[in-house]
């Protein structure tokens, strides 16, 4: 991909001669610099797993927040520029919110996706008279988790604005092995314990650091209890749960 | 509120003409004044069975005395995918000013057909009566001089009346009247529908009374209901006549009559 390097890596709309945007590609390599987040949606709703990267033994590791809410029935986690995805879910948020008021029902997760892409390409200078909020690309992807009246379901969302809806999928750094185990470990009848413990089994895998309950996090989306992130002790007892090897 | 939005203000009170409107002040000082508003006169009503929803209005408008003409629909389905509107599952009736109830039915059946498309899933009737609402209040301080009520079917299947005010403040009821005679039906379907005021003959006295037990009604005499409604209102009412429109929202669609009404 480098080596076409041109005179059109820098205008960040226009487009090479052979048909590519360069500064949305590049962002795409932002993410795989980022650390690595999962997600498995089974029947009985989705698991969200991200890797805190602690780089001091000083470091405070409830402040490295990678998982986030949305409403009370989507949650995302993130991998890539952290900053860039507040302004994401800033706007999932509001438009979550919006569909509420204004329907009286919760926003469908599918919905919420795609309102969360269509910010993805209002970078660069944007038409006459319109605004745009970013100069660059995202450079942020994100797993987005939900239940809504279709059941449990996982989008991934990319930088480029597409997305596409997942059984299980990783995302990151450690992404390619651990899309490969998930490949392997996915069957269509997982239950919610067996999704915690696939996604921090394959977590462990592609980690640098040895996995503890202090540098993952685990978040669930369930009808019963809509999004919810683990609590140390919950995430203690899934560590717990885990074969030693 | 009539009063307030009336084409005379000097009369201070709704009125029946455009003729009848003052243009001067008693002292001879010319007056300007801006009257957004029409009273285009008229009824509707909406009845909720278990499994069927009927809205209705006659098919009259007025200005004062006069009338505009005979046959102008006051119900409309909402949120179809054609052009027809076959596929409708909403029916929304609008009666008040018809210039305002005419925007609004092209506002709301916009959202819905937008809806469509950006969720993947046909409006639920829920749905729809809360964004009603919102559109109404959206407009708080220049009002779409109407009343509206929104039917069809819930989730569960059975029919569903939701009425407004002007503004937006709304709730589900099992039937409604709206409109120039809504008072004169109103009483009429509590009475008929609710059986309010009736008692069981020889069960008591005073408050020992028993009401009499309330049974859902079935369509067709919900459908007698509404012929009666309106030919009583049509007798009483000036501003009401011509036709009678039907829309009957089933889960197999929705059905439209339309039978005349007295053209006194």
């Amino acid at each position: 991909m480098f080596i076409a390097r041109s005179e059109y890596d820098r205008g960040i709309n226009t487009f090479s001669p052979e048909g590519r945007l360069f500064q949305v590609e590049y962002s795409l390599e932002a993410i795989k610099l980022g650390s690595t987040a999962i997600g498995v949606a089974t029947g009985g709703g989705v698991v969200l797993g991200v890797e805190k990267r602690v780089t001091s033994s000083l470091l405070e590791t409830s402040s490295v927040e990678k998982i986030v809410e949305i409403d009370r029935h989507i949650g995302c986690a993130m991998s890539g520029l952290q900053a860039d995805a507040r302004s994401m879910v800033e706007h999932a948020r509001v438009e979550s919110q919006n569909h509420a008021f204004h329907y009286n029902e919760p926003l469908r997760v599918e919905s919420c996706t795609q309102a969360i892409c269509d910010l993805a390409l209002r970078f660069g200078e944007g038409a006459d008279g319109e605004e745009s909020i970013m100069s660059r690309p995202f450079g942020v992807a994100l797993l987005i988790a939900g239940y809504d009246e279709d059941g449990p379901q996982l989008y991934h969302a990319e930088p480029s604005g597409t997305f596409y809806r997942y059984d299980a999928k990783a995302i990151g750094s450690g992404s390619e092995g651990a899309q490969a185990e998930l490949q392997n470990e996915f069957h269509k009848s997982l239950t919610i314990e067996e999704a915690e413990t696939l996604v921090l089994k394959t977590l462990k895998q592609v980690m640098e650091e040895k996995l503890d309950s202090k540098n993952v996090q685990l978040a669930s989306v369930t009808k019963e209890r809509g999004f919810r992130i683990y609590t140390d002790a919950e995430m203690a007892v899934v560590v717990e749960r885990l074969p030693a090897n | 509120m009539s009063a307030m939005f009336s084409q005379n203000p000097l009369m201070n009170g709704p009125n029946y003409s455009f003729n009848q409107a003052p243009s001067t002040a008693a002292a001879g000082n010319k007056e300007h004044g801006f009257y957004p508003y029409t009273d285009n006169g008229g009824s509707t009503l909406a009845i909720s069975g278990s499994d069927f929803t009927i809205v209705a209005g006659d098919t009259r408008s007025t200005s004062g005395y006069n009338i505009n003409t005979r046959y102008s629909p006051k119900v409309f389905k909402i949120g179809g995918t054609t052009s027809s509107q076959d596929d409708a599952t909403l029916v929304l009736s609008v009666v008040g000013f018809a210039a305002d109830g005419e925007a609004l039915k092209e506002r709301l059946d916009a959202i819905v057909k937008m809806y469509r498309y950006q969720h993947g899933k046909p409006m639920s009737v829920k749905a729809c009566a809360q964004r009603l609402s919102t559109i109404l209040y959206g407009k708080r301080f220049f009002p779409y001089y109407v009343t509206a009520i929104l039917g069809g079917l819930d989730e569960e299947g059975n029919g569903a009346v939701y009425s407004y005010d002007p503004v937006g403040s709304y709730e589900r009821e099992q039937c409604r009247a709206a409109g120039a005679a809504a008072s004169l039906i109103m009483p009429f379907l509590d009475n008929q529908v609710n059986y309010k005021n009736q008692y069981i003959p020889g069960s008591g006295v005073g408050h020992a009374l028993v009401e009499r037990e309330k049974i859902p009604l079935g369509r067709t005499e919900v459908e007698d209901v509404v012929k009666d409604a309106f030919d009583s209102a049509v007798e009483r009412h000036i501003e009401v006549g011509d036709g009678l429109q039907m829309f009957v929202i089933t889960k197999s669609g929705i059905e439209e009559k339309y039978l005349p009404l007295k053209r006194d």
